[in-house]
């Protein structure tokens, strides 16, 4: 079994650029541990740090930006949400597996989280069978929790309905978490709303789309289409027609305007990815978000 | 309009039926097997909008208008299977017919020929399949042309005659005087008999025989001999006699043995004194003919493939142009 958190790590380390995985750790840290009160320790400062955390002195002292450290009040646990239905399976914007970057995403956020010492605990289902495993903060237990997203996200497997693990969320859990949501493009619907508006309440809430794949594409006109849910077709002489591309493109547009109005409605941190390549600045945009939205 | 293969929709009937009913299954089974090609999640994003609902419902037009050439084109091509025939009843014997005018040319007779001549040829026109000869004869007989059908020539000759006949040109009895004496009838007859070229075939065959019976000389066949030779080899004989006349009683026993011979023979016999009874006569025999000649009705029947053949084409024409539309 290939290691899904080397590849994570790997893409942390070398494709995505060095000062890019300073900035997200920076930013990690601002976002969850940055108003701890008892003092830790000085370090470099890294670009997304908080600025009120440098420390002016001891910057001119050692003639280089340094930045306080707090020691965390207490450990924070990030509940993983993701899809493993079908929809998932799907092919992304990129022409990618949704749930590629899907894992990509969960990989990165839970080794950040592992990092600072926090817990990732996972909830992963489709409409009929919902999984949770216990928080841990080991690369084992993260591996464990990738691994169980790749095998259980097929073509073959139930169908997706989000509602069914945010209402698990909703009934299970007492203690306050981080919810790291990893969904698609699809709509909102009132039920979700619903649990959302009740969740937001207790819990921190990042919501991470990964962008679906636009049938209309002109890269995609060879070949045959079909939705995953109902496997019906969608014949090529119809897709292909050049005026539905620029209809599903305004739809898309507007469709995505309509999604962010409906976040910030619900005060959820939002952020859209269409590619692997994507996750990393990706999950920088949706804590910077997370930031800015929390003043 | 019938059939010949009556069974051939028959035959395609279940047949297409079946190969029908296993598309409709292999395409079922293949719908819930795996499905081939992209997967795609929430595909409504497109299904639900109206440019799509409309190019689809274009689509299934297409599609539809495709299947229903694609039954147009087998229609046709099992109605062509089929052979649809047009059938018809003829009455073959009608054109079996040989008629040979045998035309005493001594020179008493040549209005009588001339009339008869001009007549027949009229009646040419109307003629198919028949085939008609001209002999004339006195002391010997000549072939002024064999039986043919080639009713051209037929006509050709028929002019050439008459106006030989009009300007009193010899030709037309070059040859007629190897013999002992002129008019020999019955050597006439004789050598008329002889002139039906098939005897094995099936076809009626006539001698309209036009003389005054004016024989003088010995004849190697006498009349009633003649006469024998003709019913032997089947042969009607229509006699024509402007010599029967009331004015020339002395004739009467030659007229007589002429009647009895001719009317012997199946045919019959007009004794005449004016060349515009020819006329009617030659219409009588006609008639007479054919009403004789007229065999069993036979069906005959003829293919008529054009309709299946254009909607055939027009189906594929318009399949060919659907599918280049719906390849796009």
């Amino acid at each position: 079994m290939t290691s899904l958190l080397r590849k994570v790590k790997t893409r942390l380390s070398i494709h995505a650029h060095r000062k890019v995985r300073g900035m997200l750790e920076g930013e990690y840290t601002s976002v969850f541990h940055g108003r701890s009160i008892e003092f830790d320790d000085l370090r470099h400062y890294v670009p997304g740090d908080e600025v009120k955390d440098i420390d002016w002195k001891a910057t001119a002292r050692m003639g280089t930006p340094m930045t306080r450290r707090y020691i965390a009040s207490r450990k924070h646990t990030v509940l993983l949400v993701a899809d493993t239905g079908r929809d998932m399976a799907a092919v992304a914007a990129s022409g990618e597996q949704k749930i590629d970057i899907a894992i990509l995403a969960a990989g990165v956020v839970g080794y950040l989280a592992a990092r600072h010492g926090d817990l990732v605990a996972i909830l992963a289902g489709n409409a009929e069978h919902t999984e949770y495993r216990r928080p841990e903060s080991t690369d084992a237990h993260l591996e464990r929790l990738l691994q169980l997203m790749a095998s259980r996200t097929t073509l073959g497997s139930g169908r997706s309905d989000l509602s069914t693990q945010l209402s698990y969320i909703a009934k299970s859990f007492r203690r306050r978490m981080i919810l790291v949501v990893i969904a698609d493009d699809r709509v909102i619907d009132q039920v979700q709303q619903r649990l959302l508006r009740r969740l937001s309440v207790q819990h921190e809430i990042l919501w991470l789309t990964v962008g679906d794949a636009d049938p209309t594409s002109a890269d995609w006109t060879a070949g045959d289409m079909y939705d995953v849910a109902d496997g019906a077709e969608l014949p090529r002489a119809v897709r292909s027609q050049q005026h539905l591309r620029a209809e599903f493109s305004a739809a898309a547009l507007a469709r995505t305007a309509a999604a962010d109005e409906l976040f910030d409605s619900l005060a959820i941190s939002r952020s859209r990815v269409e590619a692997e390549a994507d996750v990393i600045p990706g999950l920088f945009r949706l804590l910077e978000g997370h930031r800015h939205a929390r003043r | 309009m019938e059939l010949i293969y009556w069974w051939m929709p028959m035959l395609w009937a279940p047949l297409a039926a079946v190969t029908a009913a296993v598309a409709v299954l292999v395409y079922r089974r293949g719908r819930r097997r795996a499905l081939e090609g992209r997967a795609i999640a929430h595909s409504d994003r497109l299904t639900a909008l109206p440019g799509y609902r409309t190019a689809l419902a274009r689509y299934r037009a297409l599609l539809i208008a495709f299947a229903g050439l694609a039954a147009l084109v087998l229609v046709a091509g099992v109605a062509l299977a089929s052979r649809p025939v047009a059938t018809s009843i003829v009455y073959p014997q009608l054109s079996n017919r040989d008629i040979v005018l045998c035309l005493d040319v001594s020179g008493s007779m040549v209005e009588y020929d001339t009339e008869l001549v001009e007549v027949f040829g009229g009646l040419v026109d109307g003629f198919e399949g028949e085939r008609v000869s001209l002999v004339v004869f006195n002391a010997s007989a000549v072939t002024y042309f064999p039986l043919t059908s080639d009713y051209g020539y037929i006509r050709e000759q028929f002019a050439t005659i008459t106006g030989q006949f009009l300007n009193e040109d010899i030709a037309y009895f070059d040859g007629t005087f190897f013999g002992d004496g002129s008019s020999l009838i019955g050597d006439g007859l004789a050598a008329c008999s002889l002139r039906f070229d098939t005897p094995e075939d099936d076809r009626s065959r006539s001698i309209i025989l036009a003389t005054d019976n004016l024989a003088v000389g010995e004849s190697i066949f006498t009349l009633p001999e003649a006469g024998e030779l003709a019913i032997e080899a089947g042969i009607r004989v229509y006699g024509i006699n402007p010599g029967d006349s009331s004015a020339r009683e002395y004739l009467a026993r030659f007229a007589a043995e002429f009647q009895g011979v001719v009317e012997d023979t199946g045919g019959s016999y007009f004794g005449i004194d004016d060349p515009r009874a020819i006329d009617s006569i030659v219409e009588q025999i006609d008639a007479e003919q054919a009403t004789i000649s007229r065999g069993a009705p036979q069906l005959v029947k003829a293919d008529q493939p054009v309709i299946p053949v254009v909607f055939a084409f027009l189906g594929l024409a318009g399949l060919i142009a659907l599918a280049w539309r719906l390849q796009r």
